[in-house]
């Protein structure tokens, strides 16, 4: 064991390039894997929770009576269906449409500090890229999935697709402005914009501490996850399956699963923003006192998805201009109030 | 309160020589052949001087042996007095031809181009008259007619002409006979229904604009129905409106059936509301029959109506509010929940959940069953409370409030001129209930408030269907208490063979006015049905609610009308 760390340790001083590289591709390859993963068990609880609150069973064949192995069966009937190009679509955008929903997500994953561990009093976190900026980034990098949207609804060549992704990206412009504010907001409190130096900052919960922000950064956050009452670029009622109406089998699973990896991902970053992160009272217990900021993350995180299905099973869908009404006349206005009250804030306890 | 025979005198005093034959059946119902030359002035009469005001439908007969045809007006009015008056226009069967009231009437289009093109009865002054339910290609076959051949002389006779198609289909055109163009029965000329591309031709003016289809194949419908909608935008410019799709030809088969073979055929008109659709029917035929329904029946039948009201109620508000929500919505869910309930205390009476075919001549199949009264007392209570809860739930949901009010407005004098009625005219705040208007069966002895509401909106309809459950939850308690014993069919015996006569019988449907005109030539079958249905009467109001609105807007007016696309096309 010791030999193959020097091993390691002598490779590193030799090769220093060819070292970052083969540890950036375990790390994307450990990333991607965890995002999915959590994407699928997000899935799973969408479908369960709902069903739950809907008073229905949900899944329950695959995978025994909570239908665990559902998700899976669906992803083998997916990537085994015909692949079907439609005649018509511009095809050079609609196929890169779905890689670039998931290119994006996976941009946003690579900022994400997903947890920390505690070893020795010190709270270690674990991000793959641990940059200065990293809340404008992933911010940043979150709006990428309105331009593969974008992309799959104007590449379609169909009417109900075209009015999604217009839908998509009016509803995208609308409330990306104040979500960028009000992660400024935070910014300023935490006189930092890396997310792990925010979450170490955050003594009181920045919920608490600008609570207008929380409101208006959830409300926009499900906005951007396009989740009722803001599903208006995919309102089955209204315009079928919107911008991937004429998406089937992978390509269509493709996108469907980056709007649950973003689900995940922007749940993730809330907990972080607002909700102080891993910070939480250490287990006295050996072992679990390493992990216990993650558990203390996933629990938060698992009451940031409760909630946002639980919207979905409770609210009703607005209308477009409704939405952007409420962006730009509600939300832009009180996301800069929230702003002016972080900095009076902030500049006082600094 | 104006009666029958004040209203006849009126017309007799007014136009001298335009009624021919009349007959006061009672207080309320008028029967009047009229001159076709003064039919539009008599119609002007009796809405500007006898408020007439709500044009009902019409209906064609062929009388194949008299050698005429007959276009029978259905006039009523909306709470002014109780007097529906039938007037009866006659035209010859060789090229048979009446005048159109679509000039006095908005809502006479669609009854008169039904009666066209089963009939063939032209309408001078008719816009467009081309076919409603229909296919092109079955214009000038006239079905409706009594010397129609039926199904294996129109395919495999000689006069179908077989044309295949480059799929490797065949289709079937039937060319009229030069007997029957000479004769004028059929068009040689026959107007089309405007395709796809020919309206997209002649309706788009900019490049902003593209005509997106709502319907027949969409998540929206709640039957097949064809909703073509020009958008420019997110904005609906123009909506375009086709029904026909799930045509049965009911009423055809009614007269190929024997009487009480036609309550079958009923429940399959609506299956969410057969039991008034049945009520309809038999009462209509009591009515000529000229039976006395035992007291209990009467009793049982409101109990099953007001039941199935409340199920079609908690159905229709609840895939409406899919539509606007999405299907996850829970309330959804509960309301089908609560739902069971009610179809389990109506499935425990009549044996089945949906067609029940339960209502007979002179009574009804069969008795309560032990403990209904009981299991009534437990499950009444519950749905009061769930309903009052739902009314809560929506009554603070900010959301619903934005998506819901103003939306689709009706004011009270248009919701009348279209002819809607049920809880769409009843929203616009206009109290016109056929469980008062015309009342049937022991509704009289019984209290209940008619709901109204005030805007006319997506809102107001919501909330007329939601305190209507709680009137009808009145009724039925009110009817379990009263409930006599007794038998529950007529002692006499109803003759295979009903006498000649003819009876137009109203009944309260939960979407709104339904009413049968049943003809019995004194054979073992009805000569002629004519169906009334009251989607068919709200449905045409769709398309201009439609204009002017949002996308999101337009699926919540459709889906407001709680839409029954089998009751309107039968």
């Amino acid at each position: 064991m010791d030999g193959l760390i020097e091993i390691i340790t002598a490779f590193a001083a030799q090769e220093p390039g060819i070292f970052a590289l083969i540890i950036g591709i375990i790390g994307a390859l450990v990333l991607s894997a965890v995002v999915n993963v959590g994407a699928m068990a997000v899935i799973w609880a969408d479908r369960k929770v709902m069903s739950d609150f809907c008073n229905r069973f949900g899944p329950n064949r695959v995978g025994g009576r909570w239908g665990i192995l559902q998700l899976g069966a669906d992803a083998i009937k997916l990537f085994t269906k015909e692949d079907v190009i439609p005649a018509g679509v511009d095809k050079g955008v609609y196929v890169w449409a779905p890689i670039v929903a998931s290119a994006g997500t996976m941009l946003v994953a690579a900022a994400i500090p997903f947890g920390a561990l505690h070893i020795g009093g010190k709270d270690y976190p674990l991000v793959v890229a641990n940059m200065d900026i990293s809340a404008f980034y992933v911010e940043a990098a979150l709006s990428i999935m309105s331009i593969a949207v974008f992309m799959a609804g104007y590449s379609s060549n169909n009417k109900y697709s075209i009015l999604g992704a217009f839908r998509g990206m009016a509803r995208m412009i609308a409330y990306e402005v104040p979500m960028g504010v009000c992660v400024i907001s935070v910014a300023v409190m935490a006189h930092s914009l890396n997310l792990v130096e925010i979450v170490q900052s955050q003594t009181v919960w920045y919920a608490f501490a600008q609570p207008l922000g929380f409101i208006i950064f959830l409300i926009a956050l499900v906005t951007d996850l396009g989740r009722i009452p803001f599903d208006q670029s995919e309102a089955e009622e209204e315009i079928i399956c919107g911008y991937n109406t004429e998406y089937s089998g992978i390509r269509w699973g493709l996108l469907y699963f980056q709007e649950y990896n973003n689900f995940l991902l922007g749940s993730i970053l809330i907990s972080l923003l607002f909700l102080g992160g891993w910070h939480g009272p250490i287990i006295p217990i050996p072992i679990l006192d390493i992990i216990s900021p993650m558990i203390w993350l996933i629990m938060k995180v698992v009451i940031v998805i409760w909630f946002i299905i639980l919207i979905r099973a409770a609210l009703f869908r607005l209308r477009i201009d409704q939405v952007t009404d409420l962006g730009w006349k509600w939300m832009l206005p009180l996301s800069l109030v929230n702003l002016g009250w972080a900095v009076i804030i902030g500049s006082y306890f600094a | 309160m104006t009666t029958a025979s004040e209203v006849l005198s009126s017309i007799q005093s007014a136009f001298p020589g335009a009624v021919s034959d009349a007959r006061v059946e009672s207080d309320r119902r008028l029967w009047a052949t009229i001159d076709s030359n003064k039919i539009l002035d008599v119609c002007k009469h009796l809405t500007g001087k006898l408020n007439f005001d709500h044009y009902s439908g019409s209906a064609g007969v062929d009388w194949i042996a008299r050698n005429e045809m007959e276009v029978v007006q259905i006039m009523a009015s909306h709470g002014a007095h109780q007097v529906v008056a039938m007037l009866k226009v006659k035209t010859p069967r060789t090229n048979p031809s009446v005048k159109s009231l679509t000039g006095l009437y908005w809502n006479a289009s669609w009854y008169e181009r039904e009666i066209w093109e089963m009939l063939g009865i032209n309408f001078e002054g008719h816009p467009e008259l081309y076919p409603l339910l229909l296919s092109d290609p079955l214009v000038g076959v006239w079905p409706w007619r009594k010397d129609f051949k039926g199904y294996p002389d129109y395919t495999t006779g000689e006069r179908a002409v077989a044309i295949p198609t480059p799929d490797g289909y065949t289709e079937y055109s039937f060319p009229p006979t030069p007997a029957e163009i000479e004769a004028g029965t059929v068009p040689t000329e026959r107007p089309k229904y405007p395709s796809f591309l020919e309206r997209e031709t002649r309706e788009i003016k900019s490049d902003s604009e593209m005509i997106m289809h709502l319907g027949p194949q969409h998540a929206m419908v709640p039957g097949p129905f064809l909703l073509d909608v020009l958008v420019e935008g997110e904005r609906v410019k123009k909506a375009f409106l086709d029904i026909g799709y799930i045509h049965k030809g009911i009423e055809k088969i009614m007269e190929n059936r024997t009487w009480l073979q036609d309550i079958v055929y009923t429940d399959r008109m609506c299956y969410v509301a057969s039991l008034s659709n049945n009520e309809c029917y038999c009462g209509a035929v009591e009515k000529i029959l000229g039976l006395e329904v035992p007291l209990r029946a009467q009793y049982i039948r409101v109990i099953l109506e007001e039941l199935s009201r409340i199920q079609s109620h908690l159905i229709g508000t609840g895939e409406f509010l899919t539509l606007i929500a999405g299907v996850g919505f829970a309330p959804w869910q509960y309301m089908i929940m609560d739902r069971e309930r009610i179809i389990s205390l109506i499935e425990s009476v009549t044996g089945a959940r949906l067609t029940h075919t339960f209502v007979r001549f002179g009574g009804v199949r069969n008795d309560l069953p032990e403990g209904f009264a009981e299991q009534c007392k437990k499950d009444l209570p519950f749905m009061r409370s769930r309903i009052e809860e739902f009314i809560e739930l929506f009554a603070q949901d900010p959301i619903y409030h934005a998506r819901m009010e103003n939306v689709g407005s009706i004011s009270p004098e248009t919701g009348k001129r279209m002819g809607c009625s049920g809880p769409v005219l009843r929203a616009t705040g206009v109290a016109y209930d056929m469980r008062k208007e015309d009342p049937i069966l022991v509704y009289p002895e019984l209290d209940f408030k008619v709901i109204t509401g005030t805007r006319g909106d997506s809102a107001d309809r919501i909330d007329v269907r939601m305190r209507e459950i709680l009137e009808s939850i009145h009724i039925i308690e009110q009817c379990l208490d009263k409930i006599p014993s007794g038998p529950i069919k007529t002692e006499a015996k109803i003759p295979k063979k009903v006498p000649a006569g003819e009876a137009y019988y109203r009944v309260e449907d939960p979407r709104g006015e339904m009413g049968m005109y049943v003809i019995s030539d004194g054979g073992d079958k009805p000569y002629r049905v004519k169906v009334r249905g009251p989607f068919y009467a709200t449905f045409q109001t769709l398309t201009p609610l439609l204009e002017g609105t949002y996308i999101a807007d337009a699926v919540a007016i459709a889906g407001s009308m709680d839409g029954c696309p089998s009751e309107s096309d039968r």
